[in-house]
């Protein structure tokens, strides 16, 4: 430490120093404000949500809005419904036997429970990609054709399985390889073959549940940058038990918990907290999300 | 949970404020070498600053660390950077008292102005009954007494000036100019000193609201 005479200021010359470029600073993301989130379409309208099967509760009255362009995260400890949550964002709980879903969800102002919605087109418009990378035992090409082709696409194919491999961060890795079977393919590479497999049916949302748990670090990463490249041009909801991937990619992020029934017996997931991700993790305002994100419960 | 992460910041916590009193040992030794003109004691406080600086070091590492191996959020990470930038502020309070003690030292052959001197007295004290309640307002996440930081703070700047006024008026007499120059610098420090209290003070309001305000602004 420098002990000369001079009293200290808090003035310092930046003569001789680099120039900052305010414009560069200003990229700089120092957390998303909700207020500016909450400007944008309303992708998904959650309202008094409710979830149950075979009769016992899993998940009760959840509420919630999912804004265009942005990645949603849903962070909880196991059992809170999280996972549920995200299948009624494109009815996969209708797959579920003695699945019931109360309150309304709304996609882009329409009920998706409604008699007259078609769930395997809500399915195309909603991708899914799964915890553990999926891909068919085909041709890394054939995965992603063959979305396109149930849907019956003839022409066109090469450029749209070039065009998703390349938004899927996957096309330099396997461009000399397309026809080799997609099982040979590192498990990073297969969640982003999956990931182009759902991108191929022009989805509006992408769906992903726990997409990196079961990859190393340098794919998670991979997957991490993917997300961010694809929101620009898709909504992306993500459900992490990774609090710091939520922290990393997410614009939003809503704290699932569990509460006990009264009598002791039964327990569902209910929404504690829902907000911009960087208020969130420094300043939540429930105290149950504070214990969870500083690792004091859960 | 996380009991590693719990005593981690625990040392961190108790490390700061065992930072904290040996600045106020510092501080304490350079009003005193400055009131009785004790040149073996501003050598004391000189050598001192080092161990102010080691725990300062100390305290940036362990925090460097425990970002980067504990990732704290919220309550946790404000805590981390609270300490971070309270201990740099002691830091800077250590820094303030060898230059107290260092001016002292090149002014002791000159003659004392009692009511300069007093002033400065004044001022001292004040300065440490502002660092003890600014290390306490953290200790005990006591924002309401970090706040009467802001008045004591006040009553430092008040005397700063009365200090200055002196040291103008003895322009005239030639004999006492440099000692005169000197003491505005040793006021000026013990100024600052009071400056980081009340920065400390606004630290303890962080870390409990989560919100960081100046506590006054700088046009007083």
């Amino acid at each position: 430490m420098d002990h000369d005479q001079l009293p200290e200021t808090h003035a310092r010359t930046n003569e001789g120093a680099p120039s900052i470029d305010a414009s560069r600073l200003a990229e700089v993301s120092v957390g998303t404000n909700r207020d500016d989130l909450m400007t944008r379409d309303k992708v998904f309208s959650v309202g008094d949500l409710s979830v149950s099967y075979s009769g016992k509760l899993a998940l009760r009255g959840v509420s919630l809005e999912v804004y265009k362009n942005t990645v949603t995260a849903f962070i909880g400890p196991s059992g809170c419904g999280k996972s549920t949550f995200i299948r009624c964002f494109n009815r996969m709980n209708d797959l579920v036997v003695g699945a019931k879903v109360d309150g309304s969800v709304q996609y882009h102002g329409k009920d998706l429970y409604e008699r007259s919605v078609d769930p395997v087109e809500v399915r195309r418009r909603i991708g899914m990609v799964f915890q553990k990378p999926n891909p068919f035992p085909k041709s890394i090409y054939d995965n992603v054709a063959f979305g396109p082709r149930v849907l019956g696409q003839k022409q066109g194919l090469d450029e749209l399985v070039e065009s998703c491999l390349q938004r899927a961060a996957l096309w330099d890795e396997v461009k000399n390889r397309l026809k080799e079977g997609a099982l040979g393919l590192s498990g990073g590479q297969q969640q982003r073959l999956c990931i182009a497999r759902a991108l191929a049916t022009s989805p509006d949302v992408l769906l992903m549940d726990e997409p990196a748990s079961a990859l190393d670090p340098i794919a998670t990463a991979a997957i991490e940058d993917l997300m961010h490249d694809l929101k620009r041009e898709y909504t992306i909801v993500v459900v992490t038990h990774n609090m710091q991937q939520a922290a990393r990619v997410a614009d939003m992020t809503a704290f699932f918990s569990v509460e006990v029934h009264e009598d002791g017996k039964g327990r569902n997931g209910i929404l504690v907290e829902y907000d911009a991700t960087s208020k969130m993790f420094t300043q939540p305002a429930d105290k149950r999300t504070e214990d969870y994100v500083t690792g004091r419960f859960g | 949970m996380r009991t590693e992460f719990k005593n981690r910041l625990d040392a961190l916590e108790s490390g700061l404020q065992e930072q904290g009193a040996v600045c106020l040992r510092a501080l304490r030794g350079a009003i005193d070498a400055l009131l009785s003109q004790d040149v073996e004691l501003c050598d004391e406080v000189v050598a001192f600053d080092d161990e102010i600086d080691t725990r300062y070091h100390r305290i940036e590492k362990l925090v460097e660390e425990t970002l980067a191996l504990e990732t704290p959020v919220a309550g946790d990470l404000r805590l981390v950077l609270a300490i971070l930038h309270v201990s740099i502020h002691l830091e800077r309070i250590g820094d303030q008292s060898v230059t107290i003690a260092k001016l002292t030292k090149l002014s002791a052959r000159h003659e004392q102005h009692h009511d300069l001197v007093e002033g400065l007295r004044e001022m001292g004290e004040r300065c440490e009954e502002m660092l003890r309640i600014a290390l306490d307002s953290l200790a005990n996440r006591d924002v309401e007494l970090a706040r009467t930081l802001v008045d004591l703070d006040e009553l430092v700047d008040n005397t700063n000036r009365r200090v200055v006024d002196k040291v103008l008026e003895m322009a005239a007499s030639p004999g006492q100019q440099e000692w005169g120059m000197r003491m505005i610098v040793v006021a000026r420090c013990l100024e600052r000193v009071g400056d980081n209290a009340v920065d400390i003070g606004e630290q303890t309001a962080f870390l409990v609201t989560g919100e960081f305000h100046e506590f006054g602004d700088a046009s007083h």
